[in-house]
C-alpha cells in the first residue's frame, strides 16, 4: 500500500464509524498540500508520512500541479515505475475527483515510465473519457510515444508532443550508449522489486504485465518483428502473451514439434540464438515451418523463477542476423524483467491452486443460485429480493452466504425428500 | 447510491488485504456477473455498478472482514449505516 493511503486500522475505523470518506479520501490529503502552490517546485508525494531517506524507493519522485479553469496540469518528476505509479494514480484520481475533467500529464520531467505508468494512462484516459473529459499526454519521450502507439492508448488520449526534438529517444534509451554495459537503469532496482513482492498475486495483472513487457520489447529491440512469452502452465508450455498471430503460430509449432529455441530455452534455462534459419541445423522439424512463415532469426531467453526455467521470452525477426549484441542484451533485460514479474506473482498462486479455488467458487456460486431460486419460489419475491434476503441472513449471522445457501437448499430437501430422487 | 459509495471500495479492498483477482473471485462466487475488469473499474469509480453489483462486491468484502475478525464495515446500497444490526431485511 502506498504511504499516502490509510493504514488498515484507520481504514476500518473510518468504515465502522459510518462516516463516509471523501471519494478517494487518502489522496485528497496529498492534494490539500499541493494545490495551493501551483507551479512551485515538486513536493515529494511520499512526504505525508515522513521524510525521504536514501533507501526510500520513492525518493526523487514528485509532481507539480497547476490549475487553469477546468484544466489541471500535472507535471511528473522522476521515475514512474511500479513503486511510484500508485502515487501518481492517487494524485490523478484526486485531481479528477476535485472536478477537473481535462487533465494534462506533463512527462517532460520524467526520466522513466514503465508498464505500470502506461496502465495508469490507460485507466485515467478511460475514466476521463467516460465522463466526457480528456487526458492529454504532454512531452512524452519517443519511446513512451511509441509505446502509446503500440498499445493503442492513443485512442484514449490526446498527445501534445512539445519538447522532444526530432530523433530524441528519451532517457530510457540510455541502454543504447555504445561501449557501456547495457543497463536498463531505473527499471529494475532491487529495492523496488522487494516492495512489489509484498503485493498479492493476480493472474490478470500478471498477464497484463507480461503483455506490456512483450510490447515494450518489440518497441525497443530493433529488428524485432514479433515477441512472445511462453510459460509452463499445467505442465506444458503455452504462449501467454504474443504480439501477433504469426508469433503465436511460431510458438505453437515449437510446442508441436517439441523443438526450437523457445522450447530449449524453457527447458535448459539458457538463451538460444538462431542467427539465420537458412543455416540452422539444430531444429530440423521446426526450422522449415518457421521459414515458411517468413521468419529468419529467433532469439529466445529463458524466464527464471527461483533460478528454475519456467518459460522463455522469444523475439522473432524476418531479417537474418537481425540481432546484434546490443539487441541480445536488451532481450536479456526484458527477460529479466519478465522473470521478476513471474517471481513476484508465482510465489503466491500456482495453477493447481488457482484451478482448485475456481472450482470451489463455481460450486459455491451454484449453491447460492439454487438457494436464490428456493427463496423466490417460497416467498414469491424477485431474484434480487431473494438475494438480498439471503445476504441479510449472512450479514446478521456473520456466516458466509454460501453456508446459508447450503442450509436453505438442504432444508428444502428435508421438507421435500422426493426431490432427492 | 452505489455511485457515491464505490469510491470507498478500493480502500476497503486494500484494508481487507485482497488482490483485485481474489476480490473478483469472491464476487463471482457470490453470483456476480461482471468481468474482473469491470469489477476493477467499479472499485476505481471508472464504471458505475448497479446497486445489486455494488452490494455483491460489498458483501464479498464484508465476508472477508468477518474472516479477519471484523463485522460488516462496508455499507450496502440500501443502507448508509454500517452497523450489522441495521439490516434492510424486509
Amino acid at each position: 500500500m502506498s504511504s499516502s493511503s490509510l493504514s488498515v486500522n484507520e481504514g476500518l475505523v473510518a468504515f465502522a464509524s459510518g462516516i463516509p470518506l471523501p471519494a478517494d479520501g487518502a489522496p485528497a490529503s496529498v492534494i490539500d498540500q499541493d494545490v495551493p502552490g501551483a507551479g512551485r517546485p515538486p513536493v515529494p508525494l511520499s512526504g505525508a508520512t515522513g521524510g525521504i531517506t536514501p533507501a526510500d524507493p520513492l525518493a526523487g519522485f514528485g509532481a507539480t500541479i497547476a490549475f487553469a479553469g477546468n484544466q489541471a496540469v500535472l507535471g511528473v518528476v522522476g521515475q514512474v515505475d511500479l513503486v511510484s505509479a500508485p502515487e501518481l494514480a492517487a494524485v490523478l484520481n484526486a485531481v479528477i475527483d476535485l472536478g477537473h475533467a481535462t487533465v494534462v500529464l506533463d512527462l517532460a520531467g520524467t526520466d522513466f515510465m514503465g508498464a505500470a505508468g502506461l496502465e495508469i494512462i490507460a485507466t485515467t484516459g478511460s475514466r476521463l473519457r467516460s465522463t466526457g473529459g480528456q487526458l492529454t499526454i504532454r512531452s512524452p519521450s519517443a519511446l513512451v510515444r511509441r509505446m502509446l502507439d503500440v498499445t493503442g492508448l492513443t485512442e484514449l488520449i490526446s498527445l501534445e508532443p512539445t519538447g522532444p526534438v526530432e530523433g530524441h529517444l528519451g532517457p530510457e534509451q540510455t541502454v543504447a550508449v555504445p561501449g557501456l554495459p547495457v543497463v536498463m537503469a531505473p527499471a529494475i532496482q532491487a529495492e523496488q522489486w522487494r516492495r512489489v513482492t509484498a503485493m498479492p498475486a493476480d493472474l490478470d495483472v500478471l498477464d497484463g504485465a507480461l503483455r506490456l513487457v512483450v510490447a515494450l520489447a518489440q518497441a525497443t529491440v530493433s529488428g524485432a518483428d514479433g515477441v512472445s512469452v511462453s510459460l509452463q502452465r499445467h505442465g506444458r508450455l503455452a504462449t501467454v502473451a504474443a504480439s501477433d498471430q504469426t508469433v503465436s503460430d511460431m510458438d505453437a509449432d515449437q510446442y508441436a514439434t517439441g523443438e526450437g529455441p523457445c522450447v530449449d530455452a524453457s527447458v535448459e534455462g539458457r538463451w538460444f540464438h538462431a542467427e539465420s534459419l537458412d543455416q540452422e541445423t539444430r531444429w530440423p522439424s521446426f526450422t522449415p515451418r518457421a521459414r515458411k512463415l517468413g521468419i529468419s532469426a529467433i532469439l529466445s531467453h529463458p524466464l527464471l523463477a527461483d533460478d528454475r526455467p519456467v518459460g522463455a521470452l522469444n523475439i522473432y525477426s524476418r531479417t537474418a542476423v537481425a540481432f546484434a549484441p546490443k539487441e541480445q542484451e536488451l532481450a536479456a533485460i526484458f527477460a529479466t524483467e519478465a522473470s521478476l514479474i513471474l517471481r513476484d506473482a508465482g510465489a503466491d498462486v500456482s495453477d493447481e491452486q488457482l484451478s482448485g479455488r475456481l472450482g470451489e467458487a463455481l460450486r459455491r456460486r451454484h449453491i447460492i443460485a439454487q438457494a436464490q431460486g428456493v427463496v423466490m419460489e417460497r416467498d414469491g419475491v424477485s431474484e434480487d429480493a431473494a438475494y438480498t434476503r439471503l445476504r441479510n441472513f449472512s450479514r446478521r449471522s456473520d456466516r458466509p452466504l454460501h453456508e446459508w445457501a447450503a442450509d436453505v437448499v438442504g432444508s428444502t430437501r428435508r421438507e421435500a425428500p422426493w426431490l432427492e430422487n | 447510491m452505489a455511485g457515491e459509495l464505490s469510491g470507498l471500495l478500493d480502500q476497503a479492498r486494500q484494508d481487507a488485504g485482497l488482490s483485485h483477482g481474489e476480490l473478483w473471485l469472491r464476487y463471482f462466487e457470490l453470483g456476480g456477473m461482471s468481468s474482473a475488469l469491470q469489477v476493477e473499474a467499479y472499485l476505481y469509480g471508472a464504471l458505475l455498478p448497479s446497486d445489486h453489483d455494488y452490494d455483491v462486491v460489498a458483501h464479498a468484502l464484508n465476508e472477508r472482514f468477518v474472516e479477519l475478525g471484523g463485522n460488516h464495515p462496508v455499507a450496502y446500497s440500501d443502507s448508509q449505516t454500517v452497523t450489522e444490526d441495521e439490516g434492510a431485511e424486509s
